[in-house]
């Protein structure tokens, strides 16, 4: 019964952790309805930031955690102004499509300016677990689990409470009205891109902590996917239970169902739950059901 | 006979001999070209160790043509083609592949080269020499894709009964397995073990087969599954990303069971993934090949003459000697094919042949491969099958084992 228990625990960080990567995908969204196919390569160049500033510049944890967030922001900034900006008012599908752009275009900027190599990424977190009896948590998705329930608080709280917040949502729905009514949508979707790379490097850090880093961490992104269309793309809390519930059918999936049938049911099963998602509930549990008059 | 007559026929048979030896050197000196085309991942999974594995293998086709090549009259041009390890690509690179090089053989990287030219080689009568080890799924006679070592469980079969014997007693050994679904061929190392466990109880007792992805998330419960076990082996034959995974999972646990790796993860591999080789104290490689320890052997002198006198910039490791392995056995196929069949003309059906006709010698590779004895019956010697085992002592990948036998191992 305690290893059952432990499993659920487990198997819940792994969905928070799932939930702060599904974080980026839904910060972009709620600010520009794009959906960013590029959010997995996201972590990655935030995983090698860390890496680099780390491992290469040698600087200690404290240094180079915030000066990796703020240059990751800067990536987000840049690819923003690069890449999106010009398509303003333009349909959103074409936004959508630079993304799928952009996951090749970074996959093989990481490749040429990194290289192929596995590298050693950084204990950031302490590898030794916290035992509760018999029971053993992964530290670095303990404390990753605190940081997404608290960056989910503040962030709904920003998004539903704070004017800024309720701009970039009006901006999402409409370049043009939010342009005219005198929002600032070229500032608003750039922000939404520094949150989003800030995010996914928070999750690089709480992912590969004390394992390898390669380009292919950003399979990530693909995990995550179920739990940003479970919960809906819009609501930021409702990743957090989306996230839980994914993880934990996971973990069971994993620990008790895979050994009876000698495959990997727990990788697929939450893409499994996204389909049928789909299927019952298109807007997912929380997401926003647009009534359209005509 | 006169004195003038035989004068005459001295004169006619000096005057024959003399233009006989002429043109013999005149026609091995007249330059015969040959392609090989190379299928290479450098910007798939396997894009950290391809510059290694290229480097060793091209460096093996300069010297050929510089030695032995220039002896026959032989060249041997080459080609990368980049397949990101994937078999779609493969497949539809191939007919490009074929009609710009026409090959006599094609060095092969992978399963997924296997899975996409396994039907497609046979009619273009192509030999492809592989640097692995054979997957059960491409076991099948009269093929023409070919490995210079067994199967992947083989070779770990090998491994577990040399360990069950150094831990001595009667019982089994408790191995555990952790394997991944993203590759047929992941999937394939593990379903060989089992069948094996399966047939010899009283060698191996499987505790548990786990399959995960191939950057997973966290491996602390499945690793506690392992420990529970009672695991005295974990056997990893999937990617070094994995074996970091597992092996901070075991530390979670405070649990130091020993991983098995294969040769595309190995120690160095998988070592310098985890920020130094001497993480890896007392965990294994095997596999049917040279080991790159530091000790002097006929490969480690070759790998020498390599890098001294051929160009070769990649260092002393476990890749790098799978690529010279691969490289030399293909040159000692197309070697006797020519010895066989003459310096003009050859085909790739000629080199095939070749590889069935005579035995490619421990010599013939400079220890790198075992003898091997090719038949029609499978894409890998069935017969003298050996593994070589190496290990992390003092922070320095030693020598633990050569020549452990392989047992016979029944198709999956």
């Amino acid at each position: 019964m305690v290893y059952f228990i432990n499993d659920i625990i487990t198997g819940a960080l792994i969905g928070l952790l799932y939930s702060l990567v599904a974080m980026g995908f839904v910060v972009i969204y709620r600010a520009s309805k794009v959906f960013n196919f590029a959010q997995g390569e996201l972590v990655i160049i935030g995983g090698f930031i860390v890496w680099f500033t780390t491992m290469q510049a040698g600087l200690s944890l404290w240094l180079s955690i915030p000066l990796s967030l703020v240059l990751a922001g800067l990536v987000g900034y840049a690819i923003e102004r690069i890449f999106l900006t010009k398509l303003i008012g333009e349909s959103v599908f074409s936004m959508v499509m630079v993304t799928v752009g952009l996951l090749i275009l970074l996959r093989g900027l990481v490749l040429l300016v990194f290289g192929p190599a596995v590298r050693p990424f950084p204990i950031i977190f302490p590898l030794k677990p916290l035992f509760l009896g018999d029971m053993l948590i992964p530290m670095n998705l303990l404390i990753g689990g605190i940081i997404t329930i608290v960056a989910a608080v503040g962030l709904s709280w920003f998004f539903n409470r704070t004017r800024s917040g309720l701009r970039m949502t009006a901006v999402a729905e409409d370049h043009v009205v939010a342009s005219s009514m005198g929002i600032s949508v070229k500032g608003s979707i750039a922000f939404a891109w520094v949150l989003g790379a800030i995010l996914s490097t928070i999750g690089a850090m709480i992912f590969l902590s004390g394992k390898s880093l390669t380009f292919l961490a950003s399979d990530i992104g693909f995990a995550a996917l179920p739990v940003a269309l479970f919960a809906g793309l819009e609501s930021i809390g409702g990743l957090i239970l989306a996230g839980v519930i994914i993880g934990i059918v996971q973990s069971l999936t994993t620990n008790y169902l895979d050994p009876l049938i000698g495959g990997s049911l727990g990788s697929v099963v939450p893409y499994i739950i996204m389909l049928a998602i789909l299927l019952i509930r298109p807007t997912g549990l929380f997401g926003w059901r647009t009534i359209e008059r005509v | 006979m006169t004195y003038q007559s035989n004068r005459g026929l001295r004169g006619f048979l000096a005057a024959a001999a003399l233009a006989a030896a002429a043109t013999m050197p005149l026609k091995a000196q007249a330059e015969e070209t040959y392609n090989l085309a190379l299928l290479s991942d450098f910007s798939g999974p396997y894009a950290d160790i391809m510059p290694i594995l290229a480097g060793g293998r091209e460096a093996v086709f300069t010297w050929w043509n510089e030695t032995r090549g220039k002896e026959l009259g032989v060249t041997l041009n080459y080609k990368n083609y980049e397949t990101r390890y994937d078999a779609a690509q493969v497949a539809s690179l191939w007919p490009g592949i074929k009609s710009e090089l026409d090959p006599i053989a094609v060095v092969g990287l992978g399963g997924p080269d296997v899975a996409a030219l396994s039907e497609r080689l046979p009619e273009d009568k192509i030999p492809m020499f592989m640097a692995t080890a054979a997957y059960g799924f491409a076991w099948q006679p009269d093929a023409w894709i070919f490995n210079p070592r067994p199967t992947y469980s083989h070779e770990s079969v090998g491994f577990l009964n040399w360990m069950r014997e150094q831990r001595g007693g009667d019982e089994p050994l408790k191995v555990a397995i952790l394997a991944s679904e993203a590759s047929p061929a992941y999937v394939d190392m593990a379903k060989g073990i089992e069948l094996y466990a399966e047939e010899h109880p009283e060698e191996i007792d499987l505790v548990e087969v786990i399959y995960t992805e191939v950057q997973p998330t966290d491996l602390t419960g499945q690793m506690r599954r392992v420990v529970r076990a009672g695991a005295e082996v974990l056997v990893i034959q999937t990617n070094t990303s994995i074996v970091v995974a597992a092996k901070r999972g075991l530390q979670a646990n405070g649990a130091n069971i020993p991983i098995m790796m294969s040769s595309h993860n190995g120690l160095p591999a998988s070592g310098g993934a985890l920020g130094g080789l001497e993480q890896m104290e007392g965990d294994f490689e095997a596999y049917g090949m040279a080991i790159a320890a530091d000790e002097d052997t006929p490969a480690r002198q070759f790998y020498e003459t390599l890098v001294a006198d051929y160009g070769l910039e990649a260092p002393w490791n476990v890749v790098t000697a799978m690529g010279v392995s691969q490289g030399l056995y293909t040159v000692t196929v197309i070697d006797h094919a020519i010895e066989a069949n003459g310096a003009e003309g050859l085909t790739g059906e000629m080199v095939r042949e070749a590889l069935f006709a005579k035995p490619i010698t421990t010599e013939e590779t400079h220890g790198f491969l075992p003898t091997l004895s090719f038949t029609p019956e499978a894409p890998f010697p069935l017969e003298g099958l050996k593994v070589n085992v190496g290990t992390v002592k003092d922070g320095k990948i030693t020598i633990a084992a050569t020549g452990v036998d392989v047992p016979q191992v029944e198709k999956w």
